[in-house]
């Protein structure tokens, strides 16, 4: 308690600063996987996709990023626990961000596939299991977001597969490619509509001061999804169909269509993302600032303040505009065969999973879920050659990064816990 | 900072170096006529050079060939069997390097092809130069093919490809069997070596147009999975 008392302003800040630095990473290079596939598609323009980065990452955070910030900042461990050590709580969730921030600049450095979601929980774990007590750790919990890293890559996989199929026999596959892509693409930013707003509203928007019940939330998802296939059907009707005629057949230029779809799923991927990993930033934030402010009381059903998810928010826009537009230009360079229309289907399947799993509080990787989505969509044979080493080697990162981000944030904990003490 | 890991999931098609492969199959056969017309005209200097043309041009075909085979490492996941492609490539092959042959067997015996034969001669070396162009002509819709999901315009395209290569393969074999007619009736005024060997390079550009007419069954074997 003392702890608290004396050094109370001074820990508060530096764990802003944490925070702040791992909101900076996490808009340094994860956004790049979630905004590179539009770049890459042609969809958005490299300005284009961080303004949609900007606009929607602070939307999704705001919005929906709620449920899984909690998990992260009082779900993992339990903190009525640590009610006469609030103290260790403040010491543990800073070497967490500080655990999480520092592998993943090592890890970012060298091009390994690691995943921000990853780093903050295993670092979690590991101060709370080891600096603690094995009981601080809610297990159960923890198996299910572990369960949950297993599942959202697979879900988001078949659901890409469905949708490029459905692409596949309702457009590409016909005679008249152009023509059932302009009739059929408001539907799937009808979908991209529908589910986002959906998952948003039944997940509850109390804190806006807005309270709907299961039917209200149906009749508002529909609405919005119809307003945005309007918006995309009169985007669309500009579109001409520029024919290429190669010997005696003539061939639609359909990917323009999906051009346009693709700036829709763009945002949902981005409103997605925010709603899931600026969580990772903030939660540990949200813990600490909860602590000091009340002056020691862990209070458990204390609010968020704004000013927090604002930082978080900051936090990522900086790092998108310091490093992020670069790695966004490289993955945008490198993915240049996903075209719309695989692109779209991609990026809506994860989206979908990711926001799905940002309404029940589990936080799942973004990128991991991109790359089942991916796979979905090459197992429906839209796409070449993909590389499935690239799947080892994230299977590698996860059993490697779940020990490295608990044993930096032991670390951490300890040195901090001799420093104040 | 570098991306983590995402941007190497998805790679190229291994299909960019087979279409480069068949354009130098297609230069490569083109070339064969020009080498066959100086060596019926018995110009050996012309011969020379477009033989010179026709080694340049294997010699491409075998690194697009290796290209090819690398990009196709085992980690990959396709969406056309590997075998396939493997063997659409190796039949591929097989055209630039029959040229080779059939041009270096002639310009090394300063081969003598007899006027009494020398048209019909070259209307079968033609044909064969066609079947090729038209095999050309469908492992270049295979981005279409791919783009579309095998289906639409693309598939029908191929389909009358097909046929075209069939009926061009028909006329072909009219053409071989007319060609040794010509060349039987004549036989026994001609040294005999000669004659063999008259014989075999009309077996090669048989075979020429073979292969040709498989590298198109072979893709639509593909088109139809």
């Amino acid at each position: 308690m003392e702890i608290i008392a004396l050094y109370g302003p001074y820990l508060l800040i530096s764990g802003c600063i944490f925070g702040f630095f791992m909101a900076w990473g996490i808009g340094a290079n994860d956004v790049a996987n979630a905004m590179g596939t539009s770049v890459g598609a042609r969809a958005l323009t490299l300005a284009q996709a961080i303004l949609v980065a900007c606009i929607f990452e602070f939307a999704g955070a705001y919005l929906a990023g709620g449920e899984v910030t909690s998990t992260i900042r009082k779900g993992i461990i339990d903190p009525s626990l640590l009610q006469d050590t609030p103290d260790l709580l403040v010491f543990g969730m800073m070497a967490s961000l500080l655990a999480a921030g520092t592998w993943l600049l090592i890890a970012s450095s060298r091009g390994w596939p690691v995943s921000t979601t990853h780093s903050i929980v295993g670092a979690i774990v590991g101060f709370a299991a080891v600096g603690i007590s094995v009981d601080a750790v809610s297990w159960s919990k923890v198996t299910s977001i572990v369960s949950s890293w297993v599942v959202s890559p697979l879900m988001a996989g078949t659901i890409a597969f469905l949708i490029f199929r459905s692409v596949q026999t309702l457009i590409l596959n016909t005679r008249n490619p152009f023509d059932n892509a302009k009739k059929y693409v408001p539907g799937y930013m009808f979908l991209v509509g529908f589910v986002i707003s959906m998952v948003t509203f039944l997940k509850g928007l109390k804190h806006i001061g807005l309270t709907l019940n299961f039917a209200q939330s149906l009749t508002y998802s529909v609405v919005i999804g119809i307003g945005i296939a309007l918006i995309g059907t009169y985007f669309l009707r500009k579109i001409e169909n520029t024919k290429q005629t190669r010997g005696d057949i003539v061939f639609d230029g359909v990917e323009k269509v999906f051009a346009v779809l693709m700036v829709f799923t763009a945002c949902a991927m981005a409103f997605a993302h925010g709603s899931n990993d600026v969580a990772n930033a903030v939660g540990p934030l949200a813990a600490i600032v909860s602590v000091v402010e009340s002056g020691g009381e862990i209070a458990a059903k204390s609010s968020m303040p704004w000013w927090i998810l604002l930082l978080g928010g900051g936090g990522i826009v900086a790092g998108l505009a310091t490093l992020g537009y670069k790695v966004i230009e490289t993955v945008g360079r490198n993915i240049t065969e996903l075209t719309p229309s695989r692109g779209f289907a991609a990026e809506l399947a994860a989206a979908t999973t990711v926001v799905l799993a940002s309404g029940i509080g589990l936080p799942i990787s973004t990128t991991h879920t991109l790359v089942g989505a991916v796979l979905g969509v090459g197992l429906a044979r839209g796409l070449s050659a993909i590389d499935l080493s690239v799947v080892s080697r994230i299977l590698i990162s996860w059993v490697i990064t779940l020990p490295v981000g608990a044993g930096l944030s032991i670390l951490f904990f300890f040195t901090l816990k001799s420093i104040f003490s | 900072m570098k991306s983590t890991g995402f941007t190497d999931l998805i790679k190229k098609s291994p299909f960019g170096p087979i279409q480069a492969h068949m354009l130098v199959s297609k230069a490569s056969v083109k070339e064969l006529i020009n080498f066959l017309q100086s060596a019926i005209n018995l110009d050996w200097n012309k011969a020379t050079e477009s033989r010179k043309i026709i080694s340049d041009l294997e010699n491409e075909a075998d690194a697009l060939k290796a290209e090819t085979r690398s990009l196709l490492t085992k980690s990959l996941f396709l969406a056309v069997p590997r075998e396939d492609i493997l063997d659409l490539i190796k039949l591929a092959d097989d055209i630039p390097n029959t040229v080779k042959d059939i041009s270096g067997l002639i310009i090394g015996r300063q081969m003598e092809i007899p006027s009494e034969i020398a048209s019909s001669f070259l209307l079968f070396a033609k044909e064969a130069a066609t079947i090729t162009e038209t095999a050309g002509e469908a492992v270049d819709y295979i981005d279409e093919l791919f783009q579309f999901s095998f289906g639409g315009n693309a598939a029908i395209k191929m389909q009358q490809l097909l046929e075209q290569l069939d009926s061009l393969e028909n006329k072909n074999d009219q053409s071989e069997i007319n060609l040794r007619g010509e060349l039987f009736s004549i036989e026994r005024d001609l040294p005999p070596v000669n004659v063999i060997f008259l014989y075999d390079i009309i077996n090669k550009i048989g075979e020429l147009s073979d292969r040709a007419e498989q590298v198109g069954h072979r893709i639509s074997l593909i088109a139809s999975r």
